[in-house]
């Protein structure tokens, strides 16, 4: 996997991190997960089952999934933005210095090269960053996504691929996820007026 | 005929969820519910009975083994899947609206249980990490509607923060298992390669690196799930909001059943690391877990809150067992796993008509409960004195065997600590339990003929089957059945 194409995705992670409405952090994912669709099919062309797999995947990462998020988002209108959040800058900053500090910490995983290995952590590490520092539920559940994607990378690096029934596994049980973060996402809402999951401080010891 | 009971067992409760799901009134659903429920564990006890007699040669297919470890797991399912089952119909008969409209919310209820209960089902019974990580993310989508299935506020928190710390713990664990599927086998595409025998064949001959990352990764993720500290913060949420029969499934079933995966990992991949290594790391969790516990048994609690709390700690006594890795420290895990099951889900079923009619113990402890309900003191009493290790308890002596483990494993230090925060745990939950029963009645009194009869028999079944097992845990140590857990684990 080329170092080029690792750091546009992991960019577009990071672009979730600073982008100030729910509808441009889905598209970001969308075009995240239909890239890593894309490179799945054209490496995977020549062999049918990969690109079954591949083709699998796309579409249901690339399409369905941010689909179902925007459904979402449309189903629960904010009244306005979310306040209370970081300074975009400061999100920037405080996710890039994670990523970078943990992509260096990282020893060789074995992937196809460096590049993977650590573009894989990298959008697992933003993955939680992005839930961490974002308060709407929708941001949180693009953050599996995120997460969801950095274990994809390392899934296409791994020399000779996965077994199909795990990639396929893996997509089927992150639609269960992301379909019933999406049923949660719409029940808060309801609940609360808004997404804003630090409204969910009730539970403390 | 053993695959045949493989595949029935996890797909009995699935056509269960379908069949519910399609029943055309309420009653209709409650008998479908308790038949299919009946049926699963059924088949559940046989594979459980099968793994435990032929211990010594584990049964084993392309993709499933039934041995002994998993035989004990599979019983502890199978007994708290059924009696959460039994009692489903009582707690939904008093559920007002929740996560979904009335009408469809016991549909989704039974639905959801029994999808949940045939993942735990099927676990212990795959061969394979990469199915045992799908099967324990499977989980993690109904049971999160499970625990929020009262759609209060609490609920919801504590349903989203399940979600989405377990999501992205299991997620850290499949970038673990892909880095350990590459250093097997680069290049090969095979899905036997994460097979527990291929990876416990392999392990001595990974690299350092690799080998350390994968393992850190899988079971740093699996422990948020197992709710080990300090990625447990789901854990008291979950479990006190959820309804209590998911409470009980949650505490004594979803929570072992990932700790065996983690088990299996320790046996079959620990080789690969520097000695010790991997037992330091679950050594870590288990201490850690025991600590952040101690000083919540010591707080006054709401009930189900004190209950979740005392998982962590018998999870954490989990880790330390399994971190020993002795003879003795492994009787007393599987005592301990079969222990916990019956005395937690005993409390939590006690939940149930507690919080009917005291339903303020949903926030503050409870006081006087042997003034206010004799049936429910008595259950209270039973589970809360075999979680603190009270004498005849099962878990006494495996806490003692854990502990004896731990000296016999040269780690003198880690056993004195743990021996100290479990005397500690102890003192905590035995002021709970002098309090709940006998303090200044804080509730009403109550009566209930009915579930009143139900309690005082499922506290007599749960009061014998743990006297039954302390005698079988008296006579394990030694015993053929420890070193095929030992050898066959993976």
């Amino acid at each position: 996997m080329s170092a080029l194409f690792v750091i546009a995705v992991t960019a577009l992670a990071l672009a979730i991190v600073i982008a100030r409405r729910r509808t441009i952090a889905v598209v970001l994912v969308g075009v995240q997960s239909v890239a890593l669709g894309t490179y799945a099919l054209v490496h995977g062309f020549g062999e049918s089952s990969a690109f079954v797999v591949g083709g699998v995947l796309l579409v249901g990462k690339g399409v369905l999934l941010p689909a179902g998020l925007a459904w979402v988002v449309r189903r629960t209108r904010e009244p306005r933005l979310i306040a209370g959040e970081l300074p975009a800058l400061t999100r920037a900053t405080i996710a890039a210095a994670i990523t970078l500090a943990t992509v260096e910490l990282i020893p060789p995983l074995g992937l196809d090269s460096r590049a993977a290995d650590q573009g894989a952590v990298a959008l697992v590490v933003l993955g939680v960053v992005i839930a961490v520092m974002r308060r709407s539920a929708v941001f949180q559940a693009i953050g599996f996504l995120v997460a969801e994607n950095g274990v994809y990378v390392a899934a296409l690096a791994a020399p000779g691929g996965l077994p199909a029934i795990v990639e396929i596994g893996v997509l089927f049980d992150l639609v269960i996820v992301v379909a019933v973060a999406a049923a949660f996402t719409t029940r808060i809402h309801d609940e609360f007026g808004t997404g804003d999951t630090t409204l969910l401080g009730s539970l403390r010891d | 005929m053993i695959e045949a009971l493989v595949i029935a067992a996890p797909a009995c409760a699935l056509l269960t969820g379908a069949a519910t799901w399609l029943a055309r009134t309420a009653r209709q659903a409650d008998l479908l519910n308790s038949a299919g429920a009946g049926l699963t564990a059924l088949l559940t006890l046989v594979l459980a009975a099968i793994a435990v007699a032929d211990a010594a040669h584990p049964h084993r297919g392309s993709w499933w083994v039934l041995d002994a470890a998993g035989g004990v797991f599979l019983a502890v399912i199978a007994v708290v899947g059924l009696l959460s089952a039994l009692l489903a119909p009582s707690q939904l008969a008093t559920s007002g609206r929740g996560l979904v409209r009335a009408a469809r919310g016991r549909a989704m209820y039974y639905a959801a249980y029994h999808a949940f209960w045939a993942a735990l089902i099927a676990v212990p019974l795959v061969d394979n990490l990469g199915l045992a990580w799908l099967l324990v993310e499977a989980t993690t989508g109904a049971s999160a509607l499970l625990v929020a299935y009262s759609g209060t506020r609490g609920a919801l928190e504590a349903g989203w923060k399940y979600l989405v710390l377990t999501t992205f713990g299991l997620a850290i664990a499949m970038l673990g298992i892909i880095v350990l599927y590459v250093a097997i086998a680069p290049g090969d595409g095979a899905l036997g390669t994460l097979d527990w025998p291929s990876i416990a064949r392999a392990a001595p001959g990974l690299q350092g690196g690799p080998a350390v990352v994968a393992f850190v990764f899988i079971v740093a993720g699996l422990a948020t799930k197992v709710g080990w500290a300090p990625v447990h913060n789901w854990l008291p949420d979950a479990h006190s909001e959820a309804p209590p029969p998911v409470s009980a499934l949650l505490s004594a079933a979803l929570l072992p059943t990932v700790v065996l995966v983690c088990w299996r990992v320790v046996v079959a991949l620990g080789p690969a690391l520097q000695p010790g290594t991997a037992s330091a790391l679950v050594l870590a969790f288990g201490l850690a877990s025991l600590a952040v516990a101690v000083p919540f048994l010591w707080r006054s609690m709401a009930w189900k809150r004190l209950l979740a709390y005392s998982s962590l700690e018998h999870m954490g006594i989990l880790a330390v067992g399994i971190g020993f890795a002795t003879p003795l420290a492994t009787a007393g895990v599987v005592v301990h796993v079969a222990g916990h099951a019956l005395a937690k889900s005993l409390g939590f079923y006690a939940a149930g008509p507690l919080l009917r009619h005291a339903p303020r113990a949903h926030e503050r402890a409870v006081r006087g409960l042997a003034f206010a309900n004799p049936p429910t003191a008595g259950a209270v009493g039973v589970s809360l004195g075999a979680l603190a290790a009270m004498p005849p308890s099962p878990l006494f002596v495996s806490e003692l065997l854990i502990l004896l483990g731990g000296i016999a494993a040269g780690e003198v230090a880690v056993t004195v600590v743990a021996a100290t925060l479990l005397a500690l745990g102890f003192l905590g939950l035995a002021h709970a339990l002098v309090d709940g029963l006998v303090g200044e009645p804080r509730v009403k009194r109550w009566r209930s003929a009915r579930s009143g009869r139900r309690l005082r028999r499922l506290t007599l079944v749960c009061g014998t089957l743990m006297l039954a097992l302390t005698v079988a845990a008296c006579l394990l140590p030694g015993s053929s059945i420890v070193s095929h857990l030992m050898a066959g684990i993976a």
